[in-house]
């Protein structure tokens, strides 16, 4: 039906006859059914993210009752922004003593997080490349870990890393090195842990996607003279790129919340992250409002990758 | 035109009756709405009990307080027969009990329990508001006079708990004791502890430790092995008694700055907190030397590794009893189901052979007047190296007890543990 042609019609007229055309080509839903197939998800996302998101403001924002724990205010004309500002200055003024936490988690992270695409793309590469018929068996091998709770895996890296422990006994043995005391407060111990704790979780998208790509991608670039290591720049990696992304995003996600790993192999002060503060501040009486406050200050700059990362996918879907 | 005027007489009542069920219908709906609008509309923070504070006066040994009693929140009644068959809802510690003592008393008064466990005191303060039911729960004694003001504790009734004058201390029952629950209207003393210094003695000597005391954890010949228990009060009360600071419940802002400023010293050491470090980490040889509960010291024998000597653990306390010293306590929660049942528990608990043998497993002692120091220690019970890990009332006298700080005041507490754990020394 031409637009000329309804032009002179109504509203109800236009609905009328869009009906009429669906139904002469042979289906007609209501405006509400396609739609509609996103009612799962939007209601899990209400349930499990908006409604908790919007306790933790009404939390940071809230008071306390008298036995020191927070009551979280809904009503955003009653909001207490007095603590959220404090966690502000506490962070951005001079006398800024949650700086130092924030500016070395960021640095663990990033370490961490480069370790990480370093060691999972080679792994992931290799499964994809070179498994041939033990893929499944190397996967089953990547998951394996998940098996395992993640505590008890931190508790099996103390034994380890302990002073009389495995490593420091190879340590030992080999020579030019020398035991570490690695549970006493080192930073690269945290790094290690999260490294460790994390890396799986890049393997298995970086994994997905490689697999996908076509052998016959590579040969092209070969054909076209380009050497291995051109056709993996120029072919693979690109090509590996979203996934790439989305386990970085993956794997940073967590870590940034993470407050277990520093507290197994670590706990001294010289390492505390953005978690330990959160995770202190839940259990001790009358901070409630602190920890909520820093959790929303860790949800703004979690949303700069977060946005990279939907920009970045979604120009590439344009382009497909 | 009225509806009604056109009405059969006959039809008029029953169309008014139905008229006032819909309007009473109406009025049902939109009463709530308004409750909500009004609510809406009053300031959350007034209702919520001006932010932390209580009308109960902070206990203090030389203020010592009776905890009041309201007429909606009675103790149970005399004589009344034990909830036979029913579960015991048990809110405590993790690792605070001997199973075989619960065991013990399902089998004596057939009945069953349910052991649910807490991290902190905050957390089980919170879980006790939210309507976690228990029918016994232990308290720390800083927390008595809110919990007792929010009406999440019910009065104890004497008569159900005889052991109480019969074995325990006169200082938790005798006329105005103790100084916290005057009258012990609330509260059965659990067990009792010191905090001092607990050390390897392979590493270090008991002369050291005597010589040095708290300055044991200072000393740089054990960087890296040195450890504080994760408790803002306890840690920063420790070093104000390093520094001669006696006051360990005070508000005063230079004090609780030197006393974060005697612990930044630490940070160079490379100094660890835990929560477990004491029994875990000391026995396992992780520390040389770690902030103490004598209570820990003492169960800390039975995390050693198979094959070592329990004279390896040492515990420093001051000679003159003038160090941090407390007590939990045991008491019913207003949302108790099984309360004779949980009266008759605190009874049980303070029978001297259950108590005793609770402590043979868990190291925290109870206030028992059959407990001969002595005796522990030649009974096996204390290792021969731990003498100072018994406590004994001599240290109730001498020493200070933690106790509830006004909110303002427990915030500089709190924000130099805070300034502490992200210092970097």
């Amino acid at each position: 039906m031409s637009s000329s042609a309804t032009e002179h019609l109504s509203r109800r007229q236009k609905r009328r006859a869009f009906k009429q055309l669906e139904a002469d080509r042979g289906a007609w839903y209501p405006r509400w059914f396609w739609p509609s197939f996103a009612a799962p998800a939007v209601l899990w996302q209400s349930i499990f993210f908006i409604l908790p998101f919007y306790v933790i403001i009404a939390v940071a924002f809230g008071t306390y009752d008298a036995l020191r724990s927070p009551v979280p205010i809904f009503q955003p004309w009653f909001w207490d922004f007095a603590q959220f500002q404090e966690v502000l200055s506490d962070i951005f003024g001079s006398d800024a003593k949650y700086q130092a936490v924030y500016l070395r988690t960021f640095a663990f992270i990033i370490i961490a997080t480069m370790l990480c695409l370093v060691i999972g793309y080679t792994v992931a590469y290799f499964v994809a490349r070179h498994g041939g018929r033990r893929k499944t068996l190397f996967l089953v091998l990547l998951i394996a870990p998940f098996w395992i709770n993640y505590l008890m895996r931190m508790f099996a890296w103390q034994s380890l890393l302990a002073d009389d422990g495995f490593v420091n006994d190879v340590f030992a043995f080999v020579p030019g090195l020398t035991p570490v005391a690695w549970l006493s407060g080192k930073p690269y111990t945290v790094i290690l842990g999260l490294v460790y704790g994390y890396v799986p979780y890049l393997v298995l998208p970086v994994y997905g996607q490689l697999d996908r790509i076509g052998s016959s991608l590579l040969e092209a670039g070969r054909d076209l003279g380009a050497s291995p290591w051109q056709t993996f720049r120029r072919v693979t990696l690109p090509l590996s790129k979203p996934a790439l992304l989305a386990g970085v995003i993956i794997i940073m996600l967590p870590m940034m919340g993470d407050y277990y790993t520093n507290q197994l192999l670590s706990g001294s002060p010289k390492t505390t992250m953005v978690g330990n503060i959160i995770d202190r501040s839940v259990f001790e009486p009358g901070r409630g409002a602190l920890g909520a406050s820093v959790v929303l200050t860790l949800i703004v700059i979690l949303l700069v990758p977060m946005i990279y990362y939907m920009r970045t996918t979604a120009r590439q879907a344009v382009d497909r | 035109m009225d509806r009604r005027r056109r009405m059969h007489p006959a039809t008029q009542e029953a169309l008014n009756r139905r008229e006032f069920l819909r309007r009473a219908a109406m009025a049902g709906i939109a009463l709530p709405t308004a409750a909500a609008i009004l609510a809406a509309c009053s300031d959350p923070k007034e209702a919520s009990g001006n932010a932390g504070s209580t009308t109960i006066p902070l206990a203090r040994r030389d203020k010592p307080v009776t905890l009041p009693l309201y007429d909606d929140n009675p103790a149970i009644a005399d004589g009344m027969e034990i909830e036979k068959g029913a579960t015991l809802e048990i809110f405590n510690w993790s690792d605070y009990f001997y199973k075989k003592v619960l065991e013990d008393f399902e089998k004596e008064y057939d009945v069953t329990y349910n052991w649910t466990t807490f991290n902190n005191m905050s957390e089980a303060k919170q879980k006790m508001q939210a309507g976690q039911v228990a029918d016994v729960f232990f308290p720390t004694v800083d927390v008595l006079g809110q919990m007792v003001g929010a009406k999440l504790l019910q009065p104890l009734n004497h008569s159900y708990i005889p052991n109480m004058e019969a074995n325990v201390w006169p200082a938790y029952w005798d006329g105005d004791t103790p100084f916290y629950d005057q009258g012990w209207r609330y509260t059965a003393p659990y067990v009792i502890y010191t905090t001092g210094v607990g050390y390897r003695r392979d590493v270090i000597s008991d002369e050291e430790a005597a010589d040095q005391g708290y300055d044991l954890l200072w000393n740089a010949d054990y960087a890296g092995k040195v450890g504080l228990y994760d408790d803002y009060r306890e840690t920063l009360s420790m070093a104000m008694l390093r520094d001669g600071i006696t006051d360990i419940n005070t508000g005063d802002q230079a004090t609780i700055d030197a006393a974060l400023d005697s612990l930044k010293e630490l940070i160079p050491l490379d100094v660890r907190t835990s929560i477990n470090g004491t029994y875990v980490g000391l026995s396992e040889g992780k520390y040389d030397v770690h902030h103490a509960w004598s209570g820990d010291m003492i169960g800390a024998q039975y995390y050693l590794p198979s094959g070592t000597s329990t004279d390896v653990l040492g515990y420093w306390y001051p000679a003159d009893h003038a160090g941090v010293v407390g007590n939990d306590t045991i008491v019913v929660p207003s949302s108790s189901e099984h309360p004779v049942l949980a009266h008759t528990f605190i009874n049980f608990l303070l029978d001297k052979k259950h108590g005793y043998e609770n402590f043979t497993w868990n190291g925290y002692q109870p206030p028992f007047t059959s407990i001969n120091p002595e005796s522990l220690i030649s009974g096996g019970d204390v290792p021969k190296s731990l003498p100072l890990a018994v406590v004994t009332e001599e240290d109730f006298k001498a020493g200070y007890s933690i106790l509830e700080l006004a909110p303002d005041d427990d915030d500089k507490w709190q924000d130099a543990w805070d300034e502490f754990n992200t210092s970097t020394g």
